[in-house]
């Protein structure tokens, strides 16, 4: 059986993902390049004896060193020699999409070009010849739709073909008089003075000539390269004089030159640019005055559907939960490593299992909304607000909406910022963005004391959370992160109907960060609360004697200010640190809720009695509890403290893994900490003069 | 001569200069912005950024950003 290894190519948004998601499923892997925070997709699949491994490179629109996802991409060309790339092409935008072909022929791939979005292309009134754009190019061009099979029979033989006889590209590139003749020129010196480059000396021509650092790096180490690089200064010098203007650009202007002549021997436009359906809903979804109150109402109804949806999905995890810990408390009977699984175990990551679907769907919802196309009308939106009150441009807005699932994956989702300041900003800002996790500590307090206007509150938190987080970026925005603000251009995608598998894909993708995260940082933690809940020796569990509640007793005059200086809440914040959502069952083992003896058996939420087996907020016993902890005033500051406070572990993590230093996530541990206290300290002094 | 930023929409524009630097003018040149190049607006409502049209594609362009690339009607 033949082993093939292919890679998939193309700018970003033409529906490389959905093809490579056709063909692996779910049998991919997602990991990172080798030393960079950079996505990498891998994965494998049969075809007729063939098995065939593919890559899923970076969207990209150009092969040069500004970008590490386009370092990375150009690496792995040249060093992995994939034996075939297939370059997905965005047909309704082919002269624009030929422009990373160009750069991939100038590197001798062996392409094969996949046309795909063919119908937008029929739409927008091209056509094109593919016979004659294959003949130009030497390279197969093969019309296919990612979403549905068509073409998927013809690509794969395609593929089989040319991996047994490669195309040859490189001579088809022809580039005006002038620039040819001087890559050729330094191709010749390059030839006769350094051997055993991995990359053609063409390509390696043309990077010098557009003064590439990697590659002038690559040239100097091998020791030979003085006759070149001199003879480059030389050339770049003359193409100043001649074109007023660098070789850069000259080199830019040939390959689009080369581009368009291709164009118009190959594709007819229309005269007239047609108006595409997706020009119709944008005069609508972008306008001026009405596109904020849409942003609003899509914001408004994805969360009413994921709670609507999640609730009581969360409600028969938490009866599965129950009924397990029941399970064992009964066939295992008292003791010790009873205590351990259900209140330690089951109590502490059962308490946070039972929030995923309501993340799943979020995320599943988010993810329609961006396969949609939707989320870059978001950013286009958003923009204005952004740019006026935060300093940052619109697309820092989409990894914040993602923190509205998680911070984790909005973290992630910040690699698509160009610039290191702007994303350091909206790193430091995501946390500010109500998470799920905080939701069932909102949930609980709101029925003991707000049960009336529930809705209200929590959308007052999440309110809360955007204004502080708009506050903390225009301060920062003046002090360390001064500066220009970052230039703003990004692709606004036709909108297209998202396809079910690919929006799976991608709620699971954010989703599983979010599991992983309960099944390492948040099972050690239910561990560490146990076991200091446990100790010292022949203490009630969880009680002030025990080391948690010793030290809540002694940090608790910390929060009196507050409104909350009771060890218990103070507990429930250090724990909840660690992750947010552990607030909930922290009240729930201190307290012994639905505990049937009281003893070292009182379980944690969603373990082993009966009345377990309702959500905590709907529970008698901890709605009292509440009431006697928190007057209303009380419970909206510490609601509020722990909407703000220090990110959770795994958010830090994530900082410090995204930014590779402590330095920041410290940073945001000790800022938010402080931000925390003084909003809290105002709402409830504030709330206190004003007679609450 | 103008700047795009003060384009209105649906005229048949060129690219006449790119006051950007090395980076960004790289990356706009890459995504079809450059000397010579044709573009379009397509929405240019102020405040806020713009869309253009590049070669098919539309593309959101800030306003700062628009406002150091010069344009003139052909």
């Amino acid at each position: 059986m033949d082993k093939i290894r292919i890679a998939l190519a193309g700018n970003p948004n033409v529906g490389k993902s959905t093809l490579f998601n056709r063909w692996t499923g779910m049998r991919q892997h997602v990991g990172n390049w080798p030393g960079k925070t950079v996505e990498k997709k891998e994965g494998t699949f049969q075809y007729n004896q063939h098995e065939i491994k593919v890559v899923d490179l970076p969207g990209n629109y150009s092969l040069t060193a500004y970008s590490v996802e386009e370092v990375v991409s150009r690496d792995y060309i040249v060093q992995e020699k994939p034996d075939v790339i297939v370059n997905v092409i965005d047909a309704a935008n082919i002269e624009r999409n030929l422009y990373l072909t160009v750069q991939m022929m100038e590197l001798g791939a062996n392409l094969i070009l996949a046309l795909n979005m063919n119908k937008f292309a029929h739409e927008k009134g091209l056509k094109i010849n593919k016979k004659q754009l294959s003949q130009l190019l030497g390279v197969p061009v093969i019309e296919i739709e990612a979403v549905d099979d068509t073409g998927s029979e013809k690509l794969l033989e395609t593929i089989i073909n040319v991996f047994k006889s490669p195309n040859i590209v490189i001579d088809r590139l022809k580039y005006g008089n002038e620039v040819s003749e001087h890559v050729e020129q330094i191709k010749d010196i390059i030839d006769s003075d350094i051997s055993g480059l991995e990359a053609p000396s063409s390509w390696i021509a043309i990077k010098l000539l557009e003064d590439d650092p990697e590659i002038i790096k690559k040239i100097e180490e091998t020791g030979k390269g003085q006759r070149v690089l001199r003879e480059v200064k030389k050339l770049q010098k003359h193409f100043n004089d001649v074109f007023g203007d660098d070789a850069d650009a000259a080199i830019t202007d040939a390959r689009y030159g080369f581009i368009a002549g291709l164009i118009s021997e190959s594709v007819k436009k229309p005269k007239i640019d047609k108006v595409t359906r997706s020009d119709l809903i944008d005069r609508i979804v972008t306008h001026k005055y009405l596109g904020i109150p849409i942003f609003l109402l899509i914001m408004w109804l994805t969360f009413q559907i994921t709670f609507s949806l999640g609730d009581p999905l969360g409600g028969y995890v938490e009866e599965a939960l129950a009924w397990l810990g029941k399970t064992i408390a009964v066939s295992m009977g008292d003791g010790i490593l009873t205590s351990f699984i259900v209140d330690g175990i089951i109590g502490g990551v059962g308490g946070v299992l039972v929030f995923v679907p309501l993340i799943f769907i979020l995320f599943l919802i988010l993810s329609i909304l961006e396969d949609s196309g939707y989320l870059a009308r978001a950013a286009f939106v958003m923009d204005r607000f952004m740019h006026k009150l935060v300093g940052l441009h619109g697309k820092s807005f989409i990894p914040m909406i993602l923190g509205f699932g998680c911070a984790v994956p909005g973290i992630m989702a910040t690699r698509t910022l160009e610039n290191e300041r702007d994303r350091l900003l909206t790193m430091l800002i995501i946390p500010f963005m109500s998470c799920s996790a905080r939701l069932p500590v909102y949930a609980l307090l709101v029925a003991a004391f707000f049960s009336a206007y529930s809705g209200w509150i929590i959308f007052s938190l999440y309110l809360l959370g955007i204004m502080v987080a708009i506050m903390v970026a225009a301060v920062f925005k003046k002090t360390i992160f001064k500066g220009m603000s970052a230039p703003f251009v990004m692709e606004l995608p036709p909108y297209r109907i998202p396809t079910a598998k690919g929006a799976i894909i991608h709620m699971w993708e954010r989703g599983a960060l979010f599991l992983k995260k309960a099944g390492t940082i948040i099972l050690a933690l239910s561990l560490v609360i146990w076991a200091l809940s446990s100790l010292p020796v022949g203490v009630e569990y969880g009680s002030q004697e025990s080391i948690t509640g010793q030290i809540g007793t002694v940090l608790s005059p910390i929060f009196a200010p507050l409104g909350f200086g009771e060890w218990q809440a103070t507990v429930a914040i250090i724990y909840g640190f660690m992750a947010k959502e552990v607030v909930v069952s922290t009240f729930g083992t201190l307290y012994g809720i639905g505990g049937d003896d009281g003893g070292e058996e009182a379980p944690a939420e969603g373990s082993s009695s009966a009345e377990e087996e309702i959500a905590p907020e709907e529970n008698p016993g901890f709605i009292t509890v509440m009431r006697e902890l928190f007057t209303p005033l009380s419970a909206y500051a510490y609601m509020v403290f722990v909407l703000l406070y220090i990110p959770c572990l795994a958010t830090l993590t994530v900082i410090k893994r995204e930014t590779n230093s402590w330095k920041w996530p410290g940073f945001a541990a000790v800022y938010t900490f402080v931000v925390a206290y003084g909003v809290s300290l105002v709402i409830y002094q504030g709330g206190l003069l004003l007679g609450f | 001569m103008m700047s795009l930023a003060l384009a209105s929409p649906n005229e048949n524009l060129k690219v006449v200069q790119v006051w950007h630097g090395g980076k960004f003018k790289n990356k706009l040149s890459d995504m079809g912005i450059y000397k010579d190049s044709q573009i379009k607006v397509i929405k240019n409502d102020i405040p806020g950024p713009l869309i253009v049209d590049v070669k098919g594609s539309r593309l959101i362009l800030g306003r700062g950003q628009a406002q150091k690339i010069m344009v003139e009607a052909y």
